[in-house]
């Protein structure tokens, strides 16, 4: 029997107003979308019907980093949003086979509510939730009654134990736990109810969860950092990596490294999908979407590229300099996004860039490659990278919402579709059966099936 | 209709209130995991025009799983997948001031304000069940005191973020450029014994500008709490005379800290049996506590009141002389509830288990739909309550029941609303709009 045909899983990467920085500028753009429901119903019914595995949205428990310039600060509509969980919680009633991937941070969170969140969006999608980990790489801790930002590898340590007591939360009761047998009185299974009674360096936790054990085994845990520590965790317990790359080299080398992982858990290749960022500026002909991208990045107010610049240079005194000064080095080390800066740094080293041209090539995907071409340059684009060693998926971003994500539907997928590199029809109504990923066995019943056989 | 109106939620118990309502011929305990049943459940209740869901909820699992149905979903999720099936009804859900952090409870909540279009209520508990500390690293419960101290705090900080967007901060022109207006967007700054935060929240200010703030705890620490802070307040009572000595101790305490009485809505538990005449309503009832489980039973009693009767002749008269005097107990004013009914009614055991079984102390009323209503109208309408949270024994059932042949004598009685007036929860319980601490603040700078 023929193998079935590899193909693109794609995720929708939903920024409010869409992922450029000037989007809610735009004329195309819904500028109230972070508060708008409506919007985003609109787009995650657009997703699905074009058959996208999922819908992914990020988050950081805090407003917008405090701008020193209050012209840049009130210029920004970063920071206005809905929670993750409970926008998918309501989306999901409103859909049926899309999987709703929500940013939660290890570092700000706490297991046992984050557990519980997450089962039950499992439970109340059928099977359609995703968490996607993040140690968060912005100092929010002041609004969180800790002294100081713990530093990266600190956040690493806890991700770590956070992550493995949530999955044992999940695993707490095992499938079939509950018999539900009105005339004998059992309601519940003794025997596959398990404590935790886990006492580790960050945490101790008695258990078990009170939401019975997810439609999916478990929600599929994404994962989102790629320094050493975080190519580290994913490697043991992620099943899809998203991740920024600039080029087809560095996420060859990227995809090559975190695949060759694996084994050392015990895992196959096939068990971790990585899925780089791919902020698409579409046109009719290449000369139209350069003036599309040229157009939107026109809406960038010179407040707003100060503060960008500001950041990448974590503060620095740039008043000496003007846009279009050639960009000094960046930082060396940060306790923030480790995996962004080094990034940033290599397209100021490889481009020669002035200032402007810096802000101008993070203000739209903030690091994500960026593709400005055709539908059929984007398809390439795609498609050489899924080809190519580089790619199992793609979170598809957007720069102005809704009608960004409009255009890519109507003119790339069926492109991918004719190519045979993207699905007609969902494969099932769970986002693993989407994805390909199995169904986890269950962490105490493995046990007991080890000691059993011993 | 300018007549003083009933406010009725549904309290939604998964596998109804009885602890044996799950098995009971008419429940579906299989589907107390599918959104489903709940959809179901809240649109009934929405064409009935009731106020509002009510969620309970605590982070962890009673340790008593076995005989009942312990397991619920999530409350925010869940009431968040309810706004998705419905539009005007109310949505409120518990959280615990102990075990959350007031910035991830804050954003929560004031985005199920959002999604929901103001419907929302927040049930404030500070968890009366001694479990969930080992779910957050810690060897043991917080007392009472120490509870109720971080619960202050957390009020202001949750409020003081809730308020930190102005109502008019999000600008929105695409020609200048200016999204939100900085000068009405507010750091709390807060720092207290139990939080430092700075703020602002990360969402702008909801359409109730806060959500409806409920609680459920009737000591006195929960009393003067609730005097306080409380919008709404879910209490449990068995006599009108309890219900009245409440309603008027926390409507004096409100006007005593400066806040108007109708502001706050008193809304005892009541958990009906319905028949078509009296003896088949409690042929009804009887038929529920056969279904009672002691081993069950026995544990819930122990949690209310720290006595351990597993052994003793059930047909006994119930050991008062063994309670332990505790003021500590973690259910401190269920604890007084059941001692009352002890000393009132002199039950066996088994009584008192039965007692119990209902609605773990909330008022069980048996009877007619005429005796039901006369009940409801005698407490409504003598000083003990401005409403109900009605607890149905079994679902979808004991809901329907109430539903079809309640709730038509209350309107024909000019006590209960044919339609809604408004949209958000706070127009169905006749409470104002907040506006933000910081409106003033922002005018004295401008």
């Amino acid at each position: 029997m023929p193998q079935p045909r590899r193909q693109i899983k794609l995720g929708a990467f939903l920024m409010a107003t869409g992922h450029h920085v000037a989007a809610w500028r735009h004329p195309e753009a819904q500028a109230d979308a972070g508060i708008n429901i409506a919007h985003y119903r609109r787009l995650v019914e657009t997703a699905e019907k074009a058959r996208f595995d999922l819908v992914f949205v990020a988050d950081s428990p805090a407003g917008w980093p405090r701008a020193k310039e209050p012209e840049a600060q009130q210029r920004s509509s970063q920071g206005a949003h809905f929670e993750p969980l409970t926008l998918w919680s309501a989306l999901s009633q409103v859909t049926s086979h899309i999987g709703f991937v929500a940013t939660a941070s290890t570092t700000y969170e706490d297991p046992y509510l984050l557990a519980r969140r997450f089962a039950s969006l499992d439970h109340l999608s059928g099977g359609r939730a995703a968490w996607n980990v993040v140690t968060t790489g912005a100092d929010v801790s002041h609004n969180f009654s800790i002294a100081g930002y713990p530093a990266h590898a600190d956040r690493y340590a806890r991700a770590e134990e956070f992550v493995d007591l949530v999955l044992d939360l999940w695993d707490s009761h095992e499938d079939g736990a509950f018999p539900r047998d009105k005339d004998s009185g059992i309601f519940v299974d003794l025997d596959k109810v398990h404590l935790l009674n886990h006492k580790g360096a960050h945490f101790s936790v008695r258990g078990p969860l009170n939401v019975p054990r997810p439609v999916q085994g478990h929600p599929v845990v994404v994962q989102a950092g790629a320094s050493e520590p975080g190519r580290r965790l994913a490697a043991r317990t992620a099943e899809m990596i998203f991740t920024a790359n600039q080029t087809l080299e560095d996420a060859r080398a990227f995809y090559a490294d975190v695949k060759g992982r694996l084994a050392a858990h015990g895992r196959r290749p096939e068990d971790l999908l990585i899925a780089p960022g791919i902020f698409p500026v579409l046109g009719g002909t290449e000369a139209e979407a350069r003036r599309n991208h040229e157009e939107i990045q026109n809406l960038i107010h010179p407040a707003i590229a100060w503060e960008i610049l500001r950041r990448h240079y974590q503060g620095r005194d740039l008043s000496g300099y003007s846009l279009d000064d050639k960009a000094p080095p960046l930082p060396e080390g940060t306790e923030l996004n480790k995996s962004r800066l080094t990034l940033v740094s290599d397209l100021v080293a490889r481009g020669n860039l002035t200032l402007r041209q810096l802000y101008l090539a993070v203000a739209g995907a903030r690091g994500h490659r960026e593709v400005v071409g055709t539908p059929e340059q984007v398809a390439d684009a795609m498609q050489e990278w899924f080809q190519g060693g580089a790619a199992d998926a793609f979170n598809i971003m957007p720069p102005v919402l809704p009608g960004g994500l409009d255009d890519f539907v109507a003119e790339v997928v069926p492109i991918l579709r004719r190519r045979g590199l993207f699905r007609e029809e969902y494969e099932g109504p769970t986002l693993r059966e989407n994805l390909g990923l199995a169904r986890p066995e269950n962490r105490f019943a493995a046990r007991r099936r080890v000691s059993a056989a011993e | 209709m300018s007549q003083r109106q009933l406010h009725l939620n549904l309290f939604i118990y998964p596998g109804g209130h009885h602890e044996a309502g799950w098995r009971y011929k008419g429940s579906d305990p299989q589907r107390v995991l599918d959104i489903g049943y709940y959809q179901d459940l809240a649109r009934k209740a929405e064409a009935a025009k009731f106020d509002a869901l009510f969620l309970a909820d605590g982070p962890a699992l009673a340790d008593n799983i076995r005989y009942a149905s312990r397991f619920r979903l999530e409350p925010l999720t869940t009431i968040t997948a309810l706004a998705a099936a419905t539009g005007r009804i109310g949505l409120i859900a518990t959280a615990s001031t102990t075990y959350s952090e007031p910035y991830n409870l804050a954003r929560l909540f004031a985005s199920v304000d959002h999604i929901s279009g103001g419907r929302v209520g927040w049930n404030i508990v500070t968890t009366g069940a001694a479990q969930a500390a080992q779910n957050f690293g810690l060897d043991a419960h917080p007392v009472h005191a120490d509870r109720y101290g971080r619960a202050h705090e957390f009020l202001e900080v949750v409020t003081k973020l809730w308020d930190s967007w102005q109502d008019e901060a999000l600008v929105i022109d695409p020609d200048s450029g200016i999204f939100a207006d900085d000068a009405r967007i507010h750091p709390i700054d807060h720092a207290g014994p139990h939080f430092r935060v700075r703020g602002p929240l990360n969402i702008p200010r909801s359409p109730q500008g806060r959500p409806v703030y409920v609680q459920a705890g009737s000591s006195e620490d929960g009393r003067h709490f609730a005097a306080l802070h409380a919008e709404a307040i879910f209490t449990a009572h068995q006599t009108l005379a309890s219900a009245q000595e409440f309603y008027a101790d926390i409507k004096a305490r409100a006007r005593g800290v400066g806040r108007d009485p109708d502001h706050i809505k008193v809304l005892p538990g009541i958990s009906p049996y319905i028949g078509s005449t009296t003896a088949e309503a409690q042929a009804l009832h009887d038929e529920f506590n056969a279904l009672t489980q002691p081993a069950y039973s026995l544990d819930v009693l122990k949690r209310m009141t720290g006595l351990d009767l597993t052994g003793h002749d059930l047909d006994a008269p119930f050991p008062r002389h063994l309670v332990a005097p505790d003021p500590d107990r973690a259910e401190a004013s269920r604890f007084k509830l059941v001692l009352d009914i002890v000393d009132r009614e002199k039950p066996t055991i088994r009584q008192l288990l039965h007692r119990i079984a209902g609605a773990r102390g909330h008022w069980v009323s048996v009877g007619t739909p005429e005796k039901i209503a006369d009940d409801i109208q005698t407490w409504f309408e003598n000083g003990a309550a401005d409403g109900f949270n009605v607890m149905p024994p079994w679902l979808h059932g004991g809901f329907d029941a109430f539903v079809e042949h309640v709730l038509p004598i209350l309107r024909r009685r000019g006590l209960f609303r044919d339609e809604y007036r408004g949209r958000t929860l706070r127009d169905h319980f006749g409470l104002p709009r907040p506006g933000s601490l910081y409106d003033h603040a922002e005018r004295r700078s401008a």
